[in-house]
């Protein structure tokens, strides 16, 4: 999964500059031009050479989308992500350790995303409990898209006694 | 007659003002020109710092800024006064201005602030204009407080001591379980993907632009803590809200700039730091950095203004925490939790299944660790770890329990406490029949005898290091030793963690070979090998290299020698003070002049205080033997 996690943030960051070449593979982003690049591109980052050299500028990925007072690019506006991006965009691109912290039932990714959805932190709880308790089928939902992870989860917390009447929305 | 002139060329740039009131719009600027030259704003700290500028050797101002949208006068890089009068022209316009395209009072946004405070602007003359986008960026943060974000070094790249900084902007209400959706002010050299090996050579150099940019902090702890496999320290620190404002005024103005990347002094660290500079400019913490800015040594000083850092975290990478409960568990649980990550069957198996729920919560939980580990840090994973990952995730979540909070202590304390990174040396002893005396300066940054308080443990990377030895029988004085480059790297390998030693050494020695008693001998080697971790006294490292090496000198038959060989030796702490190093080499040398040598190392070092130590060490070498006394001290 850690390689999706990858494309997607290089996708972030590239997926609004012209004269990269996408990938075939269809946008399962939150539908904001947030396509996936191929990580062939960046073969070797992982080995200790290429490392050695990013050591030396910090080169970092996404300093153009999130480029302070940079203005409006795909998913976000001056450098900051857009309102009605930021659930399916963290779902997104947090997706290999959230599947790890709903079997774990508790984990600081899955208290963002419950925070992110209006679950107050007080019911926390619960809401990894029920995580856990629908873990396969969250995760096949999440393989189809972070959009489908949303909204399954969306339509647990609606259907929880306890969850949805404490959710603010 | 010439203002009426100017007021009809103004006119045809501004479209709404009438004559009349144009002439108010300069009437008052010169005014406010005026008074701003009797307050001699442009010298002040806070004008110096907004506009980044630094006195020249002439005694005239050049600001660090390299990118002309940021500056409203054509003269404004080196011309504070220049500068200020056209920001306050500018501030009359609505006219979009700067890479960020707002009016200028949005634009610059700090400036603006500072200089209606310090001229107190009168609304009906100099209309302050809604800065709808600025305002939406600055609330979106709900910021409570700013936190210094310390990267560590990654394991086996002693090049990464040098490390990153950023800050992280905490939002209201934010719990230690929510910080992730913090978002940074990060500030990076934007490389083009396929920059290759000009990476650090134009990086050294400032060919590269930084820009600032508000990266949320999930994917900077994603690649730092789940790929790169570093530690990370945050720090919290104590900013009054209008100190906040100003940090997020000044860096909302920095979207306008770029910086020419400079890696040893102008980088991430140093230009981060002008952001709390311009929040409270009584820290002055750039000015401490004139030769070059070590991410280490911003902390360091950060941490030692009085009251500035009220709390540190720590936040272990995902190799720590596979070390760590690893450590913890006996030793058929350690295997059984290894050989889940290769086979899935002993998820059924007896052994596992008689287990306690919350023991099998924690190995599984250690076995998806690893996968992913593995997962993450190869370039291209086994698709069978993916699924292995998924049958231990899913056996994971029918035990229905949460996992229990693991508090995972760090290998390296942190850098605050370590040693500072230039380092002078004071020695005398004796070579062969000569006794000497020397003095050593390195310009950084740390060897695997140096104390490992704050440290990256055996990992070693020295630059820019001298020594001048004087011998008393020969009444000659001499450079010894220079080295340029000297990296190395010892990783234990277990049966989780393989990753390969090396090292690698550019510099140059003095040596006696044949008939020359003391000679200089250009040097250049590399090696790879292995090493493991004992635990026998307190904390040993064995290791081992195969090794290549080429010098050049006048004692050579052809002036040189090109061979190799190999190296094993020990590193072991002592005690907390005390280490020892030992390593025995034999090198053959087929190329040029031929020949091989049996080579001995012994070193001993004690530390004395946080910045001084002593070492005693003994070098053989074929016929040649060495022993050296010397003081150490960190500045």
């Amino acid at each position: 999964m850690s390689k999706k996690v990858l494309l997607l943030a290089v996708a972030i960051l590239f997926g609004s500059q012209a004269g990269l070449a996408m990938a075939a593979n269809p946008d399962t982003g939150p539908g904001c031009g947030l396509g996936k690049l191929a990580w062939g591109d960046y073969k070797g980052q992982k080995e200790i050479a290429p490392q050695v050299m990013m050591a030396t500028t910090n080169g970092t990925f996404g300093s153009q989308t999130f480029g302070i007072s940079s203005g409006t690019s795909g998913c976000t506006n001056d450098g900051k992500i857009m309102g009605e991006h930021k659930t399916t965009m963290f779902a997104s691109l947090n997706f290999d350790a959230l599947t790890a912290e709903m079997a774990q039932g508790q984990g600081e990714h899955l208290a963002s995303l419950a925070t992110l959805m209006g679950v107050p932190a007080e019911r926390h709880g619960e809401f990894f409990a029920m995580t856990q308790e629908r873990y396969t089928s969250l995760v096949q939902a999440g393989e189809a898209s972070p959009v489908a992870l949303v909204k399954s989860l969306n339509d647990a917390i609606a259907g929880h006694p306890v969850l949805a009447q404490a959710s603010v929305r | 007659m010439l203002l009426p002139l100017i007021a009809f060329i103004a006119c045809l740039v501004a479209p709404v003002p009438s004559d009349a009131q144009q002439s108010d719009h300069d009437f008052y600027l010169k005014q406010l020109i005026e008074e701003a030259q009797g307050k001699r704003l442009a010298e002040q700290r806070e004008w110096q710092l907004l506009l980044h500028y630094r006195k020249n050797l002439f005694g005239g101002y050049e600001s660090e800024q390299d990118d002309p949208g940021f500056f409203l006068s054509p003269k404004g890089k080196t011309s504070p006064s220049a500068e200020l009068a056209a920001t306050l022209a500018q501030f009359f316009s609505a006219d979009l201005v700067g890479r960020s395209k707002q009016p200028a009072q949005c634009a610059f946004i700090a400036r603006y602030h500072w200089l209606k405070e310090q001229l107190q602007f009168d609304p009906t003359r100099l209309p302050p204009i809604a800065c709808e986008r600025f305002n939406q960026w600055y609330e979106d943060f709900e910021v409570q407080s700013i936190s210094l974000i310390f990267p560590a070094a990654f394991l086996n790249n002693p090049a990464s001591m040098f490390g990153h900084t950023l800050f992280r902007v905490d939002q209201k209400g934010q719990t230690e379980q929510t910080r992730i959706l913090a978002y940074t002010i990060n500030y990076a050299a934007e490389v083009p993907p396929n920059a290759g090996l000009a990476y650090p050579i134009r990086g050294i150099f400032g060919s590269y632009k930084g820009y600032f940019s508000t990266i949320p902090y999930y994917l900077k702890v994603q690649q730092y803590r789940d790929i790169e496999n570093r530690d990370i320290w945050e720090y919290r620190l104590n900013l009054t809200g209008n100190q906040l404002r100003r940090f997020l005024m000044h860096a909302w103005e920095l979207g306008n700039a770029y910086f020419d990347y400079f890696f040893f002094k102008e980088n991430c660290s140093y230009h981060i730091l002008a952001l709390l500079d311009y929040a409270d400019p009584e820290l002055h913490l750039t000015d401490e950095f004139i030769g070059w800015t070590v991410p280490a040594d911003t902390i360091r000083l950060v941490v030692s203004k009085p009251g500035l850092v009220s709390e540190i975290t720590y936040r272990p990478s995902r190799s720590t925490v596979i070390k760590r409960k690893r450590e913890a568990l006996p030793e058929a649980e350690r295997d059984l939790a290894h050989r889940m990550t290769q086979d899935v069957g002993v998820l059924t198996s007896p052994a596992f299944a008689q287990m306690r729920p919350a023991k099998q919560a924690f190995l599984l939980d250690l076995a998806s660790d690893y996968l992913r580990y593995r997962t993450e840090t190869t370039d291209s994973p086994k698709l069978e770890w993916k699924e292995r990952n998924r049958a231990v995730l899913t056996t994971r979540s029918q035990l229905r329990i949460p996992s229990e909070e693991f508090p995972v202590r760090p290998f390296a304390k942190q850098p605050e406490l370590g040693h500072r990174i230039h380092r002078v040396a004071i020695g005398g002893g004796w070579r062969n029949n000569d006794t000497f005396e020397e003095a050593t300066f390195r310009g950084g940054y740390h060897d695997l005898l140096d104390p490992e308080v704050g440290y990256t443990p055996d990992a070693q990377i020295e630059m820019a290091s001298v020594t001048v030895r004087h011998y008393n029988r020969a009444d000659q004085t001499r450079v010894e030793r220079a080295t340029l480059l000297n990296l190395l790297s010892l990783s234990p390998i277990d049966s989780v963690f393989h990753a390969p030693s090396w090292k690698l050494n550019v510099g140059m020695n003095t040596i006696r070979h044949k008939d020359c008693q003391l000679c200089s001998n250009g040097l250049f080697s590399g090696g790879i090998g292995g090493a493991k971790e004992l635990r026998l006294l307190n904390r040993e490292v064995l290791f081992a290299f195969a090794e290549t090496e080429a010098s050049v000198s006048k004692a050579y038959d052809e002036m040189h020698r090109i061979g190799g060989g190999g190296t094993v030796g020990i590193l072991a702490d002592m005690t907390e003070r005390w280490k020892i190093m030992a390593t025995g080499s034999y090198l053959k040398f087929p190329l040029g002049d031929k020949s091989d040598d049996f080579r001995w190392y012994v070193g001993s070092r004690f530390t004395l205080a946080q910045n001084w130590a002593v070492r005693l060490e003994y070098n053989h070498r074929d016929r040649d033997n060495d022993v050296l006394f010397s003081v150490q001290a960190y500045f």
